[in-house]
């Protein structure tokens, strides 16, 4: 059985916590059963701290001061929205470093509502200088880029898929910073975030028996986002669709559009959540489609383009 | 103690009130009456009380000051000056192109400064992580946090003070500047029941008082593991210059010529 991120996240906390006596866990109320490992291995370097979410941020930050390394964990949108301006000062201005660690990426906790999603972080996040942004959906990678990034001189945010992309990455294949080339094309190029990998491949077989080659990149770094790599591919195929659960403001998309602008006879299509609340309740996957993050959106988008019939 | 001044009508440290005036009209900017509340506070602590090294501000075995309202930084720019942390040049400079200082002290500019405050309801929450790590750290330093009464308003401030009870950080004192400036719009306002209903240790001082700061502060043991304690202490906003005191419209006031003098002779 695959293993959960967050299960990963609990592991691989407690295999570096071990190692490194400066690494300080604070969670707000929430994976503490998964935690119990850390909590036991590392005494006094784990705390569920309460349900106080600013300030838990603002005591990171204070934690890092002390000179330790600290992480912070809960429920996406009571540490980036709610706790934006702890974020903003506390680490960021002061240059402190430490590491952020979401759950409930965009609207996993589909059926909560608004108040459990978060589909505006990579957003809010880019206007702060120096911090880092991952989205790892697989166990590996969070592994991978928490293990590299974690101990930097810059404040890094994990947001933690709840929904992992099939595809088993080997653990060179993670690079901080890096996207990766999952499948190889000449056409155009898809470009998926998270999750929505799944979606991007399935076009891309859609596209394939249409006679349309596509290439598809992962993106597991939204920041700092590999514009070179992703432009010596559009540089090739002068198509891209980006794939992503983010805001269509704000999110990868408009990183990518800005990288690869002004590249001749480029043409750009996102497909992510409207600028609008998600106000439906259902799965994931329904969620997902009702937003429109689906293959045939992809389609439609390229359809358009290879005037394909 | 050393270098009490109580002469003309009590008031103390005339010296750096003065200095603060003449930093407001030259840099054309500051919060005079919130800087005078808090001023005999920190003057007393950066004389009698912190361990510190100004040539090494960042000296490991410190003593942690964060000014959590920090619109009243001039009250700890003239003192980081006195120490030498800060130059003459600085002070000249203050909310100048260029310069260091500005209207909120900033960690990433001045020497001493442990944290960039002005946003209320941030220092605590910082205080009590510093805390948290001398702590895990077993490290014997002590962490200082002065706070408004009008930033006790702030959710962030009770949400910290619940931490620092709960995890048993005897490491910290804070010290509320109790101006009754929060009481023009929330009247009903007892701090010093607020702080021992969050399980503080609380002693409530005359904050224009050196003798009885400076009692309760030594009264404080500072155990790693142990009750978080507070000082409640009272003050006037503005303090020691009739004319700026209370809650008018001086809080960001620049003083005009005829103001200026009114004001420095008061403080001779």
């Amino acid at each position: 059985m695959t293993k959960s991120l967050r299960q990963q996240f609990a592991d691989t906390l407690t295999t570096i916590g071990k190692e490194d006596s400066g690494l300080v866990v604070m969670v707000g109320d929430i994976s503490h059963g998964i935690l119990k490992p850390l909590a036991e291995a590392c005494p006094g370097r784990y705390y569920n701290i309460g349900i106080l979410e600013p300030t838990m941020v603002s005591m990171g930050a204070g934690l890092a001061a002390a000179g330790l390394c600290p992480v912070i964990h809960t429920i996406a949108p009571f540490l980036i929205e709610r706790s934006f301006e702890q974020i903003k000062l506390d680490f960021c201005y002061h240059k402190l470093s430490g590491n952020i660690v979401t759950v409930g990426s965009a609207y996993d906790y589909s059926n909560l509502g608004c108040t459990h999603h978060c589909y505006g972080d990579f957003a809010l996040l880019k206007t702060l200088p120096g911090v880092q942004i991952c989205f790892p959906a697989s166990a590996v990678e969070f592994d991978q880029l928490f293990r590299q990034a974690y101990r930097n001189d810059l404040l890094t945010v994990y947001r933690m898929a709840g929904h992992p992309h099939p595809i088993e990455f080997d653990e060179a294949d993670i690079v901080f910073g890096k996207a990766i080339k999952v499948q190889d094309g000449s056409d155009v190029t898809l470009i998926a975030t998270g999750p929505q990998l799944r979606t991007a491949l399935t076009a891309r077989d859609k596209l394939s028996a249409k006679g349309i080659s596509a290439e598809v990149l992962y993106v597991h770094t939204i920041r700092p986002l590999d514009i070179e790599f992703i432009r010596a591919s559009v540089e090739k195929t002068r198509k891209v669709v980006v794939v992503e659960e983010h805001m269509r403001s704000g999110g990868l998309g408009d990183d990518v559009l800005r990288a690869t602008y002004d590249i001749p006879g480029m043409k750009f299509h996102s497909v992510s959540i409207p600028d609008i609340f998600v106000t439906g309740y259902g799965t994931y996957e329904q969620l997902s489609e009702s937003c429109g993050l689906t293959p045939e959106a992809i389609l439609n988008a390229v359809d358009g383009w290879c005037c394909v019939n | 103690m050393k270098n009490i001044d109580t002469t003309n009508n009590g008031t103390l440290n005339k010296d750096l009130r003065r200095k603060i005036i003449d930093m407001v009209v030259t840099g054309k900017d500051g919060h005079i009456p919130s800087a005078f509340s808090i001023l005999d506070i920190i003057t007393l602590l950066y004389r009698d009380i912190l361990k510190f090294d100004a040539t090494n501000p960042e000296w490991n075995d410190r003593d942690y000051f964060i000014l959590s309202k920090g619109h009243g930084c001039l009250a700890l720019y003239v003192n980081l000056h006195r120490h030498g942390f800060i130059t003459d040049n600085d002070i000249e400079m203050f909310c100048k192109q260029g310069g260091i200082l500005g209207e909120h002290p900033d960690r990433t500019k001045v020497p001493g400064a442990e944290a960039s405050t002005g946003s209320l309801g941030h220092g605590l929450s910082f205080a009590v992580g510093i805390s948290l790590g001398l702590k895990v750290q077993s490290r014997g330093n002590r962490m200082f946090v002065l706070l408004g009464d009008g930033e006790c308003h702030e959710g962030t401030v009770w949400e910290a003070a619940n931490v620092a009870r709960n995890r048993r950080l005897g490491n910290i004192c804070a010290i509320v500047d109790w101006n009754e400036s929060a009481m023009q719009l929330l009247p009903e306002d007892d701090m010093p029941r607020k702080w021992a209903a969050f399980g503080w240790n609380v002693q409530v001082v005359d904050g224009h008082n050196e003798k009885e700061i400076s009692d309760a502060l030594r009264k404080i043991e500072f155990k790693i593991d142990g009750i978080p304690s507070v000082i409640v202490a009272k003050t006037i906003k503005g303090k020691g210059v009739p004319l700026l005191e209370g809650h008018g419209i001086w809080h960001h006031r620049i003083p005009n010529q005829i103001e200026y003098r009114q004001i420095m002779e008061e403080l001779l």
